[in-house]
C-alpha cells in the first residue's frame, strides 16, 4: 500500500487542533503526524503525545560526570603533583567545595547544551519538509497516509480551515 | 453661558472602557502585530544602515586598534611597568576592568534567567540585548584578566595539563577558583544565548538572500519548529535559567575572594560576596538601561518593542537593587570603621581625606544617594533618556568603586613607607581599547543577530488577554506550559 505525505498549513491553533482530531478519527495515527510552528504550541493544546526528550537526563548526567571530575582535580590529582599550602590540609575539602559546584554546573550545562544537539538531530542541513510561513505564525501539519486516502483527507482538512494542503516536499532550508 | 456636559446613560462607561483598553494598548503584550510584520520589522531593524552607523563604527574600529591592539603589544614588548602597575599596587586598572565588565555580564543573566524563572512578562523583548551584554562583557573581562597577565603566551600554565616541569595549578587558590568560575560562566552564558536565538535564526534564514541566507542557515542548525526541537530546546532553556543563576552567584562571589581571602586592611571582610554580587547587578542594570535607550534611539522600529513600560520597570528593578547595594556597602563600611584596625582606620582617613576623597564621595553620591532621589519618579524612569543618564552615572560610580577597592586600596597598607598613590600610564589607553570594543561587537551583532527575540514576544501577546470583571478590563495571563 503506497503512502502519501501531506502538509497542511493553518492561520492559527484552534483549526489545527481539530484538523489534528479529525485526523485521528480518519485512521491517521500520533506517529504519522507532525507539527511545525513558530512558536511553542503546548502538546495538550493539539491535543498530541508529550513530545519525548532526554535533555533532563543528559543533564542530570553530565551533573554527574563533572562531579566526578572536580573530584578527580580536587582530591585526585593533587596525589599526582603536589603542592602543599601552609595552614591547609593537603586536600581541604572547603576549597574543594567550589570546585565540585563548578565542575558540576560547567558539565550539567554543557550536557544539557549537548543534548539539544543530540534529540534534535543538530545541525541538519540536509533537505527536509518545511514551510518558511511557519516563521510567519502559521502552524504547519504533516502527516502520513494511505494514497487512496489523501483526497478524502485533503477535502476534510480543507472545510476544517486549512489554507493549503499539499504534498510535502523536502527542500533546502 | 456654561453648559453642563451630560452623558447618555450607559455612554460614559463605554467611554471609560474604551479608554482603559486603548490604556492597555501602551503594553507590548496587548498591542499584538501579525507575527510576519513583526519579523518583517525585526529584519529590517537589522539591514538598516545610515552612515552615521558607518562612521561611529570606523571611529571605534580605529580606537580599538589603537588602543587595544597596539597598546597591548606595545606592553607585551616593553612590560607591565608601562601600564603603572608597581609596589605597593601590583593590581592596577587591569583588574578594576576585569571586576567591572564580570559585573556588567551580571545583567544579562538577571534579566534574562531570574526574570524568565519568575516569569515577569516584561522581559521579553529584551532578554537579547541583556544577554549579549553578558558574553561581550565577559570577553572584555577575560581580555583584562590577560593583560594582566603580562606574559600571556604562558596562559597555558593555568590549567591543569599534564607536563613534565612538574607545574600544575594550586586549587586552593581563589584565583584558580576565579579561573573555573569564569569559565563556566562564559559558557554558560554563551550557550544560554545562543539556545532562544535559533528560532529567529531559523526566521532570519527564511527571509535572507545572499551571504546572509548562508550565515543563517548554518547557524540556524536546520531547526524548523517541530513539537521535539520546540520540547528539546525549551526543556534545555529551563534547566539553563535555573542553572545559570548559582553560576552568576558564584562568579562575582568568588571574584570578590580574589581580596576577601587576603588578609589586607579593606579588603578582608566576610560580606563581600554578596556586596561584590549587588554592586555587579547595580551597574549592569544600568548598562542595561543605557543599552536599551541606544537601541531604541538609534534602530529602526525598536520604539514598537521597547516602551516606556520596559524602563519602568527596569527603573524599579534599579531601585531595588540600589537599596540592597546601599545596605551591603553600608554594612561593610560600619564593620571596617568599627574594627578599629590600625591599617584599617588609616585607609578610611585617605579615602575620606585624602588624594582620592573626591572619587569616594563621587561614589556614593552616583551609587548610593542620587539614584534613589530620581528612581522613586514613575515619570523619570519612564523618561528613557533620563534613566539611561541613571545608568551612565551608576556605571561611573561602580567604576570609581572597583578603583578605590583595587589600587587606592593597596596604595595604603602596614608597611607605611611603602605608601605610594597608583597612577594609571598605558592601562587607561587600553581601558579606551576594552570599552570601544565592547561597543563595536555590539554594534556588529545589530546587524547580524534578531536583537529582539520574535518568538518569545509573539508567545508573550498569545498569553495576554483582557478579561471583563464587574465594569473594568483587566489585564490577565495564561500560563501555556
Amino acid at each position: 500500500m503506497s503512502e502519501a505525505t501531506l502538509l497542511a498549513v493553518f492561520e492559527d491553533i484552534d483549526p489545527a487542533a481539530n484538523a489534528i482530531e479529525k485526523l485521528h478519527e480518519l485512521g491517521v495515527t500520533d506517529e504519522n503526524i507532525n507539527v511545525i510552528s513558530g512558536v511553542p504550541v503546548a502538546h495538550k493544546m493539539l491535543g498530541r503525545p508529550h513530545p519525548p526528550t532526554n535533555v533532563s537526563r543528559l543533564s542530570m548526567g553530565g551533573a554527574i560526570a563533572g562531579f566526578l571530575f572536580g573530584l578527580f582535580l580536587n582530591f585526585g590529582t593533587p596525589h599526582l603533583y603536589n603542592v602543599p599550602v601552609g595552614g591547609q590540609f593537603f586536600t581541604p575539602i572547603p576549597p574543594g567545595m567550589i570546585i565540585l559546584f563548578e565542575m558540576t554546573m560547567l558539565f550539567a550545562l554543557l550536557a544539557t547544551f549537548l543534548g539539544v544537539f543530540l534529540d534534535s538531530d543538530f545541525p541538519n542541513y540536509q533537505p527536509m519538509e518545511y514551510v518558511a510561513e511557519v516563521s510567519d505564525g502559521k502552524i504547519a501539519v504533516f502527516f502520513r497516509c494511505a494514497q487512496q486516502e489523501a483526497l478524502k483527507i485533503t477535502e476534510t482538512l480543507n472545510k476544517l480551515g486549512a489554507e493549503s494542503v499539499r504534498p510535502a516536499e523536502a527542500r533546502q532550508l | 453661558m456654561a453648559v453642563a456636559s451630560k452623558y447618555l446613560p450607559g455612554a460614559k462607561q463605554a467611554h471609560d472602557t474604551h479608554h482603559e483598553e486603548e490604556d492597555h494598548k501602551q503594553y507590548l503584550m496587548f498591542d499584538p502585530k501579525p507575527r510576519g510584520e513583526m519579523n518583517a520589522m525585526v529584519m529590517e531593524s537589522m539591514h538598516t544602515t545610515s552612515w552615521k552607523f558607518w562612521v561611529v563604527f570606523g571611529i571605534l574600529s580605529v580606537i580599538v586598534a589603537v588602543c587595544f591592539f597596539y597598546a597591548w603589544g606595545y606592553m607585551i614588548a616593553e612590560g607591565l611597568w608601562v601600564a603603572g602597575v608597581m609596589r605597593p599596587s601590583y593590581w592596577g586598572i587591569f583588574l578594576v576592568n576585569t571586576v567591572f565588565w564580570i559585573g556588567i555580564s551580571h545583567a544579562g543573566t538577571f534579566i534574562s534567567a531570574i526574570l524568565r524563572v519568575f516569569k515577569a512578562e516584561f522581559r521579553r523583548p529584551f532578554t537579547r540585548a541583556a544577554e549579549l551584554m553578558t558574553t561581550f562583557g565577559l570577553i572584555q573581562a577575560g581580555a583584562s584578566i590577560f593583560m594582566h597577565m603580562g606574559r600571556v603566551w604562558l596562559s597555558y600554565w593555568m590549567f591543569p595539563l599534564p607536563n613534565e616541569r612538574q607545574l600544575w595549578p594550586n586549587f586552593h587558590s581563589p584565583l584558580m577558583w576565579d579561573l573555573l568560575a569564569i569559565t563556566t560562566y562564559v559558557l554558560g552564558s554563551t550557550m544560554y544565548l545562543f539556545l532562544p536565538l535559533i528560532p529567529d535564526l531559523a526566521m532570519a534564514r527564511d527571509r535572507s538572500t545572499g551571504w546572509r541566507k548562508t550565515f543563517y542557515k548554518i547557524l540556524a542548525l536546520g531547526f524548523r519548529g517541530t513539537e521535539g526541537e520546540w520540547r528539546h530546546l525549551i526543556t534545555a532553556m529551563n534547566f539553563f535559567a535555573f542553572a545559570i543563576i548559582p553560576v552568576m552567584f558564584s562568579v562575582h562571589t568568588i571574584v570578590s575572594w580574589d581580596f576577601a581571602m587576603a588578609m589586607r586592611p579593606g579588603w578582608s571582610s566576610t560580606v563581600y560576596g554578596p556586596y561584590f554580587v549587588l554592586g555587579a547587578l547595580h551597574s549592569g542594570m544600568g548598562a542595561v538601561a543605557v543599552v536599551l535607550f541606544i537601541m531604541r534611539t538609534t534602530m529602526k522600529h525598536m520604539d514598537y518593542f521597547i516602551r516606556k513600560e520596559h524602563f519602568d520597570a527596569l527603573g524599579k528593578l534599579m531601585l531595588m537593587v540600589t537599596f540592597a547595594y546601599t545596605y551591603f556597602f553600608f554594612n561593610d563600611y560600619i564593620v571596617q570603621w568599627y574594627g578599629g584596625d590600625v591599617a584599617t582606620d588609616n585607609l578610611l582617613h585617605w579615602l575620606e581625606e585624602g588624594p582620592m576623597a573626591w572619587m569616594f564621595f563621587q561614589m556614593v553620591a552616583f551609587n548610593i544617594i542620587i539614584p534613589p532621589l530620581l528612581l522613586w519618579s514613575k515619570k523619570i524612569r519612564q523618561t528613557p533618556w533620563l534613566l539611561a543618564l541613571i545608568g551612565i552615572m551608576i556605571n561611573v560610580g561602580m567604576y570609581w568603586e572597583r578603583y578605590i577597592i583595587i589600587p587606592v586600596t593597596l596604595s595604603i597598607n602596614r608597611m607605611p613607607f611603602t605608601w605610594k598613590l597608583f597612577e594609571p600610564r598605558m592601562d587607561v589607553f587600553l581601558t579606551i581599547g576594552t570599552f570601544s570594543m565592547f561597543l563595536l561587537f555590539y554594534m556588529l551583532a545589530s546587524r547580524l543577530i534578531p536583537l529582539i527575540p520574535v518568538w518569545e514576544v509573539q508567545e508573550g501577546q498569545m498569553a495576554h488577554s483582557l478579561r471583563k470583571v464587574g465594569k473594568a478590563h483587566v489585564p490577565t495571563l495564561s500560563d501555556f506550559e
